[in-house]
């Protein structure tokens, strides 16, 4: 840790956001002009006062709020990219990018075709061939969009509305997959380095499952519980097509319920009813699975590091932009929060350094035995690192302006460096802990209430698995008990399961399914560049599926 | 024997402070004198010599039932009188302000009564009956341990305390309720504490010196005293996690895990 060391992976932003030099702890305020300063916002509010005219009712007008802009409105630069961004345009609302990330795992259900396939053979008498296969591919990817397979005088949707969905596979038989008709293949041997291809082709074994993303559209209009019913059905009516089926007989029941729901996973599951949400909602996801959908690994399979950053920014995105931001609370400053762990460099510095740190210490990753004594050392390094970096870089401090940006950065650096020291997800989230007793106690403060609350009671669970104790970290998700509201927490928490298992060389964190389904080319949405694309998404240069034009005047 | 309170570990500066706040024996020193009529300006909850409003009758006409622990405590001035709950919220710079919102919690919860605090990164509220509200603001604002330039008076919008400060040395406040009297070298007030205008500027004083902040402070900080050079906070810090790590339901055993 060096004083006013360039090599600061977060002075290339502060240079950009402010004219002061990033050591400085002296700054003007009430001289910028107001919003004016910001492009967006003048567009906003020109927008505002013509749309107040359109409608003849008030609307957007800075006047009467809070006067924007009597500091510096900083621009954002999306961590490992060299994109800036418009803060305004870090609200999902604005951007496409960030909407269609979490359309595309809502509306993503994975299905087995083993026990449709054993029934077709063992009960209805069916030949099941990789040629009967790619034909019910070919139905499937016809019907799944929303179009006829069995009746005539069917209303069907416009393909031009729903062209972001379909149906591939993916299998561990390679025999299997080279018989298949390759645009409906998800190739584990292409989208993966080797060792991580064969880790996940033993975990698939012989079986064979479909990926289905139902149209983005129908996930918006409906809900995430939508899904398994809408690729239920579609899948129904292909095998019904595909393989000239009875749709009366008695063993049709026993294959129905086979081909659509025997053997399911659904990306998240559903919520208590005093939270009310179906599967597939982001309430219900767990940190493995957010961990999975993210794909760096799999690009940069020596840089665990980036993969937890591309982890927690997918994480803050759907956890606390979305879920936390919208679904439990609604409004807007969930954003500011959010960004934080996904801007301007900042995190990346800690993780990196956190990283860095313990192979000087410890030689290498994922070697050390978890101990109370190893989480003490890393965890308190690392925390005050971080801490010296907002003290010493008052431009860094004011950046992350509020005590909870400042406490998910620093305890996600102590947690995914104690994870991936130990390669152990648990001893992260007790590093994460300690980290918090640590940036207390240093500065006297800490986060909004959440964190006053949450995390000086969360240690006494990080150790239990027994049901009502606690979980594998893997399994914990938005709605472990006392994470229900804890803003800002689980993008890195996503980070911290992610963190550990690419240190190990793990080629996925809980499910290799989920890893290989969003290991896929054909989505809008690159999971394997996620600040990227939101960086395009807020230069407004990424097109999104589910759009409407084409039915509208 | 009888339990003496520690209150905090470590010899640091910050900790001697933490320590010297928190002991209710220890008197804070005022630097600053600000008048009553001034300090209801600030708050805004009443106009000067404005009559209390109050949520219930005096408690001594209300014929209280018999109760041991009505017996036990005694009420406070506001309880007594029936005073509606208000509150006054200070934010403090992580330059060096003389307290921060932690140790602030823990200040008053050794030094007043009938008061229930409120904890954030930035800011911290302490609510009470209205009287005793006004009581516990002017201890506080005529005391040490309050900054005219790293601590603010902030019922909304308090954002600020860790911003850069201005040319000054000023702490950011979006409402600009206070002003640096180029003049006077003084901090004034001119709007309350929810940014409405008051009639005349109220002086809180001349900030701090940088090095009689340091000296006040009870924030750790990297260009100050961190915690890792003081080593029993250090320690304490690391105590507290694995006893409530170990402490769980039904934890692995530290010597297994």
């Amino acid at each position: 840790m060096v004083y006013k060391d360039d090599k600061h992976s977060f002075m290339q932003a502060m240079k950009k956001k402010f004219e002061e030099a990033p050591d400085k702890k002296q700054t003007k305020f009430y001289v910028y002009g107001g919003y004016k300063q910001n492009k967006r916002k003048v567009e906003f509010h020109d927008a505002g006062q013509q749309i107040a005219k359109e409608r003849g009712i008030p609307g957007y007008n800075p006047s009467v709020g809070m006067p924007q802009g009597q500091r510096v409105l900083m621009p954002y630069q999306l961590s490992h990219t060299d994109i800036i961004a418009n803060m305004d345009d870090l609200h999902f609302v604005n951007n496409a990018a960030m909407q269609q990330a979490w359309d595309d795992m809502r509306r993503t259900i994975l299905v087995g075709l083993d026990s449709p396939h054993n029934i077709l053979e063992k009960r209805l008498g069916k030949e099941v061939t990789p040629e009967t296969i790619n034909h019910y591919l070919e139905v499937v990817n016809h019907s799944m969009p929303g179009a006829a397979v069995i009746q005539e005088h069917m209303v069907e949707t416009d393909p031009r509305l729903v062209k972001d969905s379909y149906v591939k596979v993916y299998s561990g038989n390679d025999e299997l997959i080279d018989e298949i008709d390759s645009r409906f293949v998800i190739d584990i041997n292409k989208e993966f380095p080797a060792d991580q291809a064969a880790q996940l082709k033993k975990a698939i074994g012989k079986s064979m499952w479909q990926v289905v993303r139902i149209p983005t559209i129908v996930g918006r209009v409906c809900d995430g519980g939508t899904v398994s019913r809408w690729s239920a059905m579609q899948i129904g009516m292909a095998f019904i097509g595909a393989y000239n089926l009875c749709a009366g007989e008695a063993a049709t029941a026993d294959f129905a319920y086979a081909a659509k729901h025997g053997s399911v996973i659904q990306m998240s599951d559903m919520m208590p009813a005093r939270r009310a949400r179906g599967p597939n909602e982001p309430g219900g996801l767990m940190y493995g699975v957010v961990s999975d959908c993210a794909q760096s690994l799999a690009k940069y399979p020596d840089d665990p590091a980036r993969h937890s950053l591309e982890t927690i920014a997918l994480a803050a995105l759907i956890y606390d932009q979305i879920y936390l931001g919208s679904y439990m609370s609604g409004g807007v400053g969930f954003t500011q929060y959010a960004t934080a762990a996904y801007t301007d460099n900042i995190l990346e510095d800690f993780v990196y350094w956190g990283m860095e740190h313990v192979k000087d210490k410890y030689g290498s990753l994922a070697k050390q035995k978890p101990s109370v004594k190893l989480i003490n050392d890393i965890g308190t390094d690392v925390a005050m690192y971080c801490l010296e970096q907002y003290e010493l870089y008052p431009a860094v401090m004011e950046t992350h302006f509020g005590g909870s940006q400042r406490a998910t950065c620093i305890s996600a650096a102590a947690g995914t460096s104690v994870a991936m020291a130990t390669g152990n997800a648990q001893a992260g989230l007790s590093a994460w802990y300690l980290a918090c007793n640590v940036h207390k106690e240093q500065m006297g403060r800490f986060g909004f209430y959440g964190y006053d609350l949450q995390d000086q009671i969360g240690a006494a669970n990080t150790f239990s698995y027994r049901s009502d104790e606690g979980l594998p970290f893997e399994l914990r998700g938005g709605n472990y008990p006392s994470y229900a509201m804890n803003v800002g927490h689980q993008s890195a928490y996503g980070g911290i399961v992610a963190a550990a298992h690419a240190a190990r060389g793990d080629a996925w964190a809980l499910s290799p399914h989920v890893k290989v389904a969003f290991a896929d080319r054909s989505l809008p949405f690159d999971f394997a560049n996620i600040t990227k694309e939101f960086g395009r998404g807020a230069m407004r240069e990424f097109i999104p599926a589910g759009e409407r034009d084409l039915i509208i005047p | 024997m009888t339990y003496k309170a520690q209150f905090f570990p470590g010899k640091s500066d910050p900790s001697k402070n933490r320590r010297k706040y928190m002991d209710p024996s220890y008197k804070l020193q005022k630097i600053r004198s600000v008048s009553d009529e001034d300090i209801v300006r600030v708050l805004g909850h009443r106009e000067p010599g404005e009559d209390y409003k109050s949520v219930h009758p005096p408690l001594e006409e209300m014929g209280e039932p018999e109760c041991p622990i009505r017996e036990l405590v005694e009420p406070t001035p506001g309880a007594k009188a029936g005073d509606r709950i208000r509150y006054v919220q200070f934010t403090d710079s992580v330059y060096f302000a003389p307290i921060s919102p932690y140790q602030r919690s823990w200040m008053y919860s050794y030094r007043y009564r009938g008061m229930d605090s409120g904890t954030l990164s930035g800011r911290h509220v302490v609510e009470a009956r209205e009287r005793d509200v006004e009581a516990i603001a002017k201890e506080i604002i005529e005391s040490e341990t309050f900054d005219a330039a790293r601590t603010g008076i902030r019922g909304r919008t308090v954002h600020g305390h860790a911003l850069r400060l201005d040319e000054n040395g000023i702490m950011f406040d979006a409402m600009q309720r206070y002003v640096f009297n180029k003049s006077t070298g003084e901090v004034q007030y001119v709007k309350n504490m929810v940014g409405e205008p008051i009639p005349a500027p109220i002086s809180v004083g001349k900030p701090l010196s940088e090095d009689e902040l340091k000296k006040r402070t009870t924030i750790f900080r990297a260009d100050g005293v961190t915690i890792r050079d003081d080593a029993e906070v250090l320690q304490m810090v690391q105590n507290v996690h694995w006893e409530r790590s170990f402490g769980g339901f039904e934890p692995y055993k530290e010597a297994k895990f």
